[in-house]
């Protein structure tokens, strides 16, 4: 297969099904279906031919192993999502542009992993932004589209700027040679620059605001993108200053903290505060898509500091927990997209008890915080435990505390909207809800078999990231068969997938042998003996943990300070309007006049 | 892995549970003791057990049944990979992340089929007992991580190795005397004992997530309790006490540490929630961080220092 | 009840009656003022656990529903809830003068008579109040009972049914449920 009819073929399908949705909604909807799916097929398929360089008018491609893996992680959040955009085209206002802007976004997201020199890289990266700006604004909120493009423009302009300074030095866009020669102040400049894209779309701690924000606004049917995958454009970036900006090396002669470069250290930093902040934040959300938005926030961090260790186990865990969260988000997602489908709401305490109503969705949801809170024997715990490992490997104590602090709060806030969703008392209004059907059942069921296999069969992703460890120059992770094998001890997924599988079974027949119990109705509970007849009372759940937050509550909002910002900003451009457009201009250039010549004599005199 | 590997791994689980189930019973006659009453028998907790399983029970649908199955499932795999005295039944998985978080699984299918039973105090027991859990387990991670960090290992059985052949000043709680105090300290969180058990307060929230288990459900949580017990105490024996040379070994220090977890129990008062949250991130967390500095930087403690 | 049935358990039932008669767990229903007389029952003068006896937080997980003094109508309805709530073997410990004919209640409009008119009662503890040793026979001769088998109120409540809802709704009279704030 080759990549640019995949690109072709995308975008010109993106032009399509602007047209189509136009005559038939639905018909539209399913287009999107086919050109994921084809994209995520041609792909796959791709992997014979890594290593090819081609291009396209201006744009030049490389086809390399890690675009691969990041393309094709991308694409199945896209693809797996699309199954739900044709029961979504009767809610959306322009359902048109939206297929359109879809697929007009997953072209871009395929052509930036592939980009050989930077200038393909930035636009495709900006064809990306530009396009889920318009979908988010089709969501419940036009203000958090705003917020999503500021902070996605910002980290844009950095890093074109550090491009372009890269360029001045080694006169050259192509990725492994551009930012040859940087040495001293100008590489520390260039790679905080550089980075600045990625942390905003990774939403690292000053920028995670756009995450709850955007995931929380968005149509349900993009945030699983969002989540799954957009995200992870931003690791991209993070992966590309570690490699193809050689950071160890560059800063090599710098102050060290436990054997990583300062500058290096601080980003892991910015990552270990953004776990601590996302699951802080996360507990106490009462929405349940911001709740899971937060989350990503804090596997954004994970996601980071594995990759900018860029060793042996740590990288591979963070490259490993790229697909186990793109995978777990996406499901998770879309667990809730469905909910929302049938009760219109993602508000935690206007629902409950939605298991006896949509069972298969509960599992999928079940499955996917069990991996995004890293336990076995799903995927996120072979990541979580690989970056673990790493840390204490390097022994970065402070870090591996946020790492632990982020994992164990994960317990709290992914069990949140389990219980106030699918456990507890159905209400009242859903009680004759219904499960969605098969066609939105399968992408959900489909995510939910590969997070178990994941976690059953890691080595056959870390067998993947291996062949990019070894292609960026590290050491790459020691597989036996079924086994991670590291310095600090060894893992078989399989065998405690199969030791669990026994336990369970033990468990099994002692509970069948004995008598089978009495089913009663979910008002039968206990209440102090007292009649409750109203089933909402019975719900435990808005603020589930306000013990906890209470003892957070002050600490200070970051979006306040950002909003405080804005308005000084705001303030100033309007002190520089009264100067210039008031009623007697020609006042102010007098005095302007004025102190410039008082500035130039006294810059003389001194 | 053979079949023989399942076969022990049966054998273990029943050992555990006639050890831990009798320990549990001579130490309510402890506490009994300390109360000046005369106390239950020895062999109440197996009454109470098989009491409970003969009953009628009461279920709340698919998922309240799931979720027990479940619990208890995940809490007796993990029973599984516990090294006793340096025998296990899987050799080579005794990891302790693994550990710590397949008992993720059984405490998350325990809150789940808690939730599931549609009853508010089980929920606000649950959200008690995660809580209480990010209390304890951040200053005892970073303990671990800290053990990982000095011996190059994270196996139960190995760490446990390393520090027999020493007499007693060999074991990690003397050689990192602070990082064995919040050892000791989370164990009392992890066990839900006083003064970290406001999750399962019967007075103020029924009991918390055990509210409307009867029957053989309720039996499955007693068991599961006894199973979670063996796994917690077995954690700190072998990461901080050096294990057991022999099974006589162990099980004798096995009995020494929960007793004494007991008796600190049985003479405390109750923090609220809040408070425990507060008192783990002031004081152990503190005292574990200083510790892994010290570990990191200077080296002390893992070798012998006296 | 017949007292002197003939024994026709089998083993496991047998056995089963062996671990009920050695653990009870009770849950207290202490409306009224008999509760008093618990806590010296429970603590180092009587201790209960003794007998493998304690206190549980809900129905659910209780052996006997002990019915600690007089019962205003307005509570039966409560107790009757509870009492259904509970798992069988279930039992019935009533307690001081009033559960038995009123007591000083005898003639009040509000209290029940007779418990055992509305709930199946498998042992009586008379006195006002009994005090903590009377208490304390008085679950020995439970265990006893449910050793034997004897102790089969649970049953009688099954098989009589609507003879007991009869009377439970000629107690209760008409009640007109609003919602959970208005009865």
């Amino acid at each position: 297969m080759n990549l640019t009819i995949i690109l072709a073929v995308t975008v010109v399908l993106a032009v399509v099904s602007f047209f189509i949705t136009r005559l038939n909604k639905k018909a539209g909807g399913f287009l999107t279906v086919i050109a994921s799916l084809f994209a995520f097929v041609g792909l796959f398929l791709l992997k014979g031919s890594i290593g090819g360089e081609f291009s396209i008018f201006y744009f030049s491609f490389k086809i390399t192993m890690v675009g691969w893996y990041f393309a094709l992680i991308m694409v199945l959040a896209y693809s797996m999502t699309s199954f739900f955009n044709p029961f979504w085209m009767d809610k959306m206002m322009y359902p048109g542009s939206y297929n359109f802007m879809y697929l007009l976004s997953m072209a871009g997201t395929i052509g930036m992993f592939f980009a050989k020199d930077f200038i393909t890289l930035f636009i495709f990266w900006e064809t990306v932004v530009w396009s889920s700006t318009f979908i988010i604004q089709l969501g419940k909120s036009r203000k958090a589209s705003y917020v999503y493009y500021v902070v996605s423009a910002i980290g844009s302009m950095a890093t074109l700027f550090a491009i372009m300074m890269a360029y001045s030095v080694s006169g050259t866009f192509v990725i492994s040679e551009a930012f040859a020669g940087l040495s001293g102040g100008a590489a520390i400049a260039v790679f905080f620059t550089f980075i600045l894209s990625g942390l905003a779309k990774i939403g690292i701690f000053p920028f995670h605001v756009w995450l709850p924000a955007a995931h929380g606004n968005a149509p349900h049917t993009f945030s699983p993108v969002l989540s799954g995958g957009l995200v992870k454009m931003g690791a991209f970036i993070a992966f590309l200053s570690v490699t193809a900006f050689p950071a160890y090396e560059i800063f090599s002669g710098m102050f060290k903290v436990m054997g990583t470069p300062f500058p290096i250290y601080f980003l892991m930093a910015l990552g270990a505060i953004s776990i601590i902040v996302g699951t802080l934040m996360a507990i106490k959300q009462e929405d349940a898509k911001k709740l899971l938005a937060y989350s990503s926030v804090a596997n954004g961090g994970y996601i980071l500091i594995g990759i900018l260790m860029l060793d042996q186990v740590g990288f591979a865990g963070g490259m490993m927990h790229l697909v186990n969260h793109a995978v777990a988000s996406a499901a998770a997602f879309l667990a809730i997209a469905a909910v929302a489908y049938r009760t219109g709401t993602t508000k935690m305490s206007e629902m409950g008890g939605m298991i006896h109503r949509m069972p298969v969705t509960y599992i999928v949801y079940l499955v996917a915080i069990i991996s995004m809170a890293g336990i076995p024997p799903m995927g996120g715990f072979v990541s979580k435990w690989l970056i673990f490992q790493g840390l204490a490997d390097k022994g970065m104590l402070f870090l591996a505390a946020a790492a632990f602090f982020g994992s164990i709060g994960s317990f709290m806030y992914v069990f949140r909207p389990l219980s106030a969703v699918f456990l507890g008392q159905t209400f009242t209004r859903d009680l004759k809800k219904k499960e969605v059907g098969f066609f939105m059942m399968l992408p959900m069921l489909i995510l939910t078999a590969l997070s178990i296999l994941a976690g059953v069969f890691p080595n056959t992703i870390l067998r993947v990231i291996t062949e990019i460890q070894a292609s960026v120059g590290i050491s790459p992770v020691t597989l036996a068969e079924n086994t991670i094998v590291t310095v600090n001890g060894y893992l078989d997924a399989f065998r405690v997938f199969i030791v669990f599988g026994f336990g369970f079974t033990i468990a099994f027949v002692i509970f069948i042998v004995r008598r089978k119990s009495k089913k009663v109705e979910l008002m039968d509970t206990y209440t102090s003996a007292e009649f409750i007849h109203t089933r909402e009372l019975l719900h435990y759940s808005s603020k589930f943990y306000a013990p906890f937050e209470r003892l957070y509550d002050k600490a200070p909002d970051t979006m306040k300070l950002y909003k405080k910002i804005a308005v000084k900003i705001g303030e100033l451009g309007n002190l520089t309007e009264s100067l210039f457009y008031g009623h007697k201009p020609e006042k102010t250039v007098f005095w302007v006049m004025i102190t410039g010549i008082f500035v130039v004599i006294i810059g003389g005199v001194v | 892995m053979n079949v023989m590997s399942f076969v022990y791994g049966f054998l273990v689980l029943l050992g555990v549970f006639v050890f831990q189930t009798t320990l549990t019973g001579l130490n309510r006659k402890v506490t009994a003791r300390l109360q000046k009453r005369y106390g239950a028998r020895w062999y109440q907790q197996f009454l109470d057990i098989f009491k409970a399983l003969r009953k009628d029970s009461t279920s709340h649908g698919w998922v309240f049944d799931f979720g027990v199955i479940m619990a208890l499932g995940g809490i007796m795999a993990t029973v599984i990979f516990i090294p006793v005295a340096g025998f296990e039944a899987f050799p080579g998985l005794d990891n302790i992340f693994v550990i710590s978080y397949l008992l993720a699984v059984g405490m998350l299918g325990m809150a789940m089929s808690a939730a599931g039973s549609g009853n508010p105090w089980a929920s606000i027991g649950v959200a008690r007992a995660l809580t209480n859990m990010l209390a304890y387990d951040v200053p005892l991670m970073i303990v671990i991580f800290t053990l990982i960090f000095a011996f190059d290992s994270s196996s139960l059985s190995e760490i446990a190795a390393l520090q027999q052949g020493m007499g007693i000043l060999g074991w990690n709680a003397f050689r990192m005397p602070l990082g064995g105090i919040v050892a000791v300290i989370a164990l009392l969180g992890m066990l839900g004992k006083k003064p970290f058990d406001s999750f399962i307060a019967p007075t103020e929230i029924a009991s918390g997530p055990m509210v409307e288990y009867g029957g053989k459900h309720l039996g499955f949580m007693f068991i599961l309790h006894e199973f979670m017990t063996f796994i917690e105490v077995s954690i700190i024996l072998s990461l901080f006490f050096g294990g057991g040379a022999t099974i006589w070994e162990y099980m004798l220090k096995y009995a020494v540490l929960y007793t004494f977890m007991n008796i600190i129990s049985g003479v405390m008062p109750r923090f609220k929630i809040d408070q425990a949250v507060k008192y783990f991130y002031r004081v152990p967390l503190a005292m574990a961080i200083v510790q892994g500095l010290v570990v990191i930087f200077t080296g002390l403690g893992v070798t012998l220092w006296f | 009840m017949v007292l002197d049935e003939k024994d026709n358990r089998n083993v496991w039932e047998k056995i089963g009656d062996y671990f009920s008669a050695n653990s009870i767990w009770m849950k207290w229903y202490c409306t009224g003022c008999g509760a008093i007389e618990l806590p010296p029952t429970m603590t180092s003068r009587y201790d209960m656990e003794r007998l493998g006896m304690g206190p549980m937080a809900t129905p659910r997980q209780a052996d006997v529903l002990l019915i600690t003094g007089y019962l205003s109508t307005k509570t039966l309805r409560r107790v009757i809830y509870s009492y259904e709530q509970m798992n069988s073997p279930r039992f019935i410990v009533a307690f001081g003068s009033c559960t038995i004919n009123g007591g000083i209640y005898y003639d009040s409009y509000a209290t029940i008579g007779r418990l055992d008119k509305y709930l199946p009662v498998d042992l009586y503890i008379a006195g006002c109040m009994p005090r903590p040793e009377v208490v304390m026979n008085g679950f020995n001769e439970l265990i006893k009972m449910i050793k034997k088998g004897q102790a089969k109120g649970w049953k009688h409540y099954q098989e009589n049914y609507e003879w007991y809802k009869k009377n439970q709704l000629d107690s209760l009279g008409e009640v007109i449920i609003k919602d959970e704030f208005h009865e």
